[in-house]
């Protein structure tokens, strides 16, 4: 690779890996059915299970999920957000130029006739990964077999309208905020948003847009000085058009909501309260579909 | 310097909190001197990664040892040559980046030093320098780590602190910054005037050492004098300059640790506590007498270097 600066580069490519959205989110939980429970409460619904392992997919409009609750460390008490991936224009090309600017190759371990899907390391022990087969072919057609009686994603309206994934709430240590913009900056091209531009009831941190510009990604730092072994994935922004009428539906359906003075269900957005100890999902003003 | 005939009494941890000293300047197991450093009154350690890959239990035995010990950890070290590499030298010099980020990590380390490249096989293209020190900070940023860039006075093209500061402003990442080592700056006699280009939130730390001559004319002379012949601040010939920097990195409002990298045949032989008891009382006179913390009260007769 010739002497570039890659700054330059990112202005050149504004999107470098060719970045289109989210594919999936996966949670690690000891417990999949309790947060698989969790999960229809909120709208989602189980479609497939994995060929070998203990891992379930659910979906909701074009949002999967995908419950993990293979060899789950023993000291994980509470269901973690341990993967995001991205689609990207070419997985292997992206896993490529991605470690050239220095990111971590997870080893992945594979079954006879699953997937390769690379993945490199993100924030504590999470990972990001990168798939490209998501237009004319599905990665779940290969890995997973669809439930009994699940009709296709199409014929599945959401529960909520317009719903998807606005964004991952990302919590990380005192004094780190210029580092992880540093990370997502360079690697994929994500930009800082100006600090009157926000979304939702929860603006602190910094908020990164996709160079996709179909996601958003939030960075909240710690205020303890000595917490940067504390650094996770902390929750998912849900989209809708309408939100009081998104959180009316859920609360029929049993979801409780944060209502104190200073965070509460307003037309801007909604939190959950948080369930299996750590589980909470946002809701967030946003018309796009 | 003259020796107290009795042990100093370890001063008030607000006098000397951000002074530390490097297992390197101790002889025996890595336990024995954490227990030594500890003894002396300092609240934290630099490693060098041989601590725990030399442990006779192993490297997590190591690392539990450092936690246990109450020590902060000051820094881990030492990267050397990884910056202008090319080809399958490069990715060997990645695989050792990597492993030496997952040691650091294990101790809890949040700064890890890196030495500029002495290699000849290595590119003295500015720009190819600041990009391998882009992807090392970016290597270094899941775990935390901040690395620390620092001038070797031998180095092949980057031998004085202004210019690793300059590859570290090219390479522009916000936990990529300056490793800064005494030594080398007197070895090479690098005006002080240059720390003026130089932001203090950017120097991630701080090493200081003398030496017992004041010259050091050739590269071989600099590499003897600096593996074998350091002491601490306030034992060697240069205390005057080893004080104006001081003075001058507190005026620039650096808050950072101060280690003291002494590399010492004669006090990796003797016994543990009569070496970290003399690192105390280099950093009892840094933070007291140099940056004048606290005034000493009066009669209070503390032994300090001949040489000032």
């Amino acid at each position: 690779m010739p002497a570039t600066d890659t700054r330059e580069l990112a202005a050149e490519f504004p999107n470098p890996l060719g970045l289109d959205g989210i594919e999936f989110v996966e949670y690690s939980t000891a417990k999949p059915q309790a947060l698989g429970h969790v999960l229809e409460l909120m709208g989602f619904r189980p479609v497939a299970r994995h060929r070998s392992r203990e891992v379930l997919l659910y979906r909701q409009g074009g949002i999967n999920v995908i419950i993990n609750g293979h060899e789950v460390p023993p000291a994980q008490e509470s269901p973690q957000l341990v993967a995001v991936a991205f689609r990207v224009r070419d997985a292997a090309a992206a896993y490529r130029a991605v470690q050239e600017r220095g990111a971590w190759p997870v080893p992945t371990r594979v079954e006879v006739m699953e997937l390769n899907i690379p993945a490199i390391h993100g924030v504590g022990s999470s990972r990001i990964y990168f798939v490209d087969r998501y237009r004319d072919f599905s990665i779940y057609d290969v890995d997973f077999v669809p439930l009994p009686g699940v009709p296709r994603s199409a014929a599945l309206p959401p529960e909520l309208a317009g719903v998807h994934l606005f964004g991952v709430v990302q919590y990380i240590g005192a004094g780190r905020m210029a580092d992880w913009c540093a990370f997502y900056g360079e690697l994929f091209g994500f930009t800082v948003l100006p600090k009157q531009e926000r979304f939702g009831i929860l603006p602190k941190g910094e908020v990164l847009q996709s160079p996709c510009n179909q996601f958003y990604w939030q960075l909240v730092d710690s205020v303890s000085p000595d917490s940067s072994s504390d650094e996770h994935l902390q929750r998912l922004g849900l989209g809708v058009a309408d939100v009081l009428a998104a959180s009316n539906t859920l609360r029929a359906r049993g979801v409780e909501f944060m209502e104190s003075s200073h965070v509460h269900t307003e037309a801007r957005g909604a939190l959950t309260k948080s369930y299996l100890g750590g589980v909470m999902f946002e809701l967030v003003h946003d018309e796009r579909v | 310097m003259a020796t107290p005939a009795t042990p100093a009494t370890p001063a008030p941890m607000g006098n000397t909190f951000d002074f530390g000293m490097d297992t390197i300047s101790l002889s025996g197991s890595l336990e024995a001197k954490l227990a030594a450093i500890k003894a002396a009154g300092f609240t934290q350690v630099m490693l060098l990664a041989r601590d725990l890959t030399g442990h006779p239990d192993g490297a997590e035995a190591a690392a539990r040892a450092v936690r246990t010990s109450g020590l902060r950890v000051t820094g881990f070290q030492v990267l050397r040559d990884f910056e202008g590499l090319s080809g399958h030298l490069h990715q060997y010099k990645l695989d050792i980046a990597r492993q030496m980020l997952e040691l650091a990590a294990s101790v809890g380390a949040k700064t890890m030093l890196v030495c500029s490249s002495t290699s000849v096989h290595a590119s003295q293209d500015s720009d190819v320098l600041a990009r391998d020190l882009r992807k090392l900070a970016m290597l270094a940023i899941p775990f935390g780590i901040r690395i620390a860039y620092e001038a070797l006075s031998w180095g092949r093209t980057v031998d004085e602190f202004p210019q690793a500061w300059d590859l570290v402003c090219r390479a522009d990442m916000p936990n990529l910054g300056l490793g800064f080592d005494s030594f080398h700056m007197f070895a090479t006699n690098t005006s002080l005037d240059a720390l003026e280009q130089v932001d203090a939130a950017k120097i991630f730390l701080v090493q200081l050492a003398d030496f017992m001559w004041q010259e050091t004319r050739t590269a071989e002379e600099r590499i003897t004098t600096a593996r074998h012949y350091r002491v601490f601040p306030g034992e060697g010939v240069h205390s005057e300059d080893l004080s104006a920097l001081v003075r001058r990195l507190h005026e620039m409002g650096y808050a950072g640790n101060y280690s003291f990298e002494v590399f010492n045949d004669d006090y990796a032989q003797l016994p543990q506590g009569f070496v970290a008891q003399r690192a105390m009382r280099a950093a009892q006179w840094l933070g007291e007498d140099v940056l004048r913390r606290s005034v000493p009260l009066p009669n209070e007769m503390r032994l300090r270097a001949s040489a000032r």
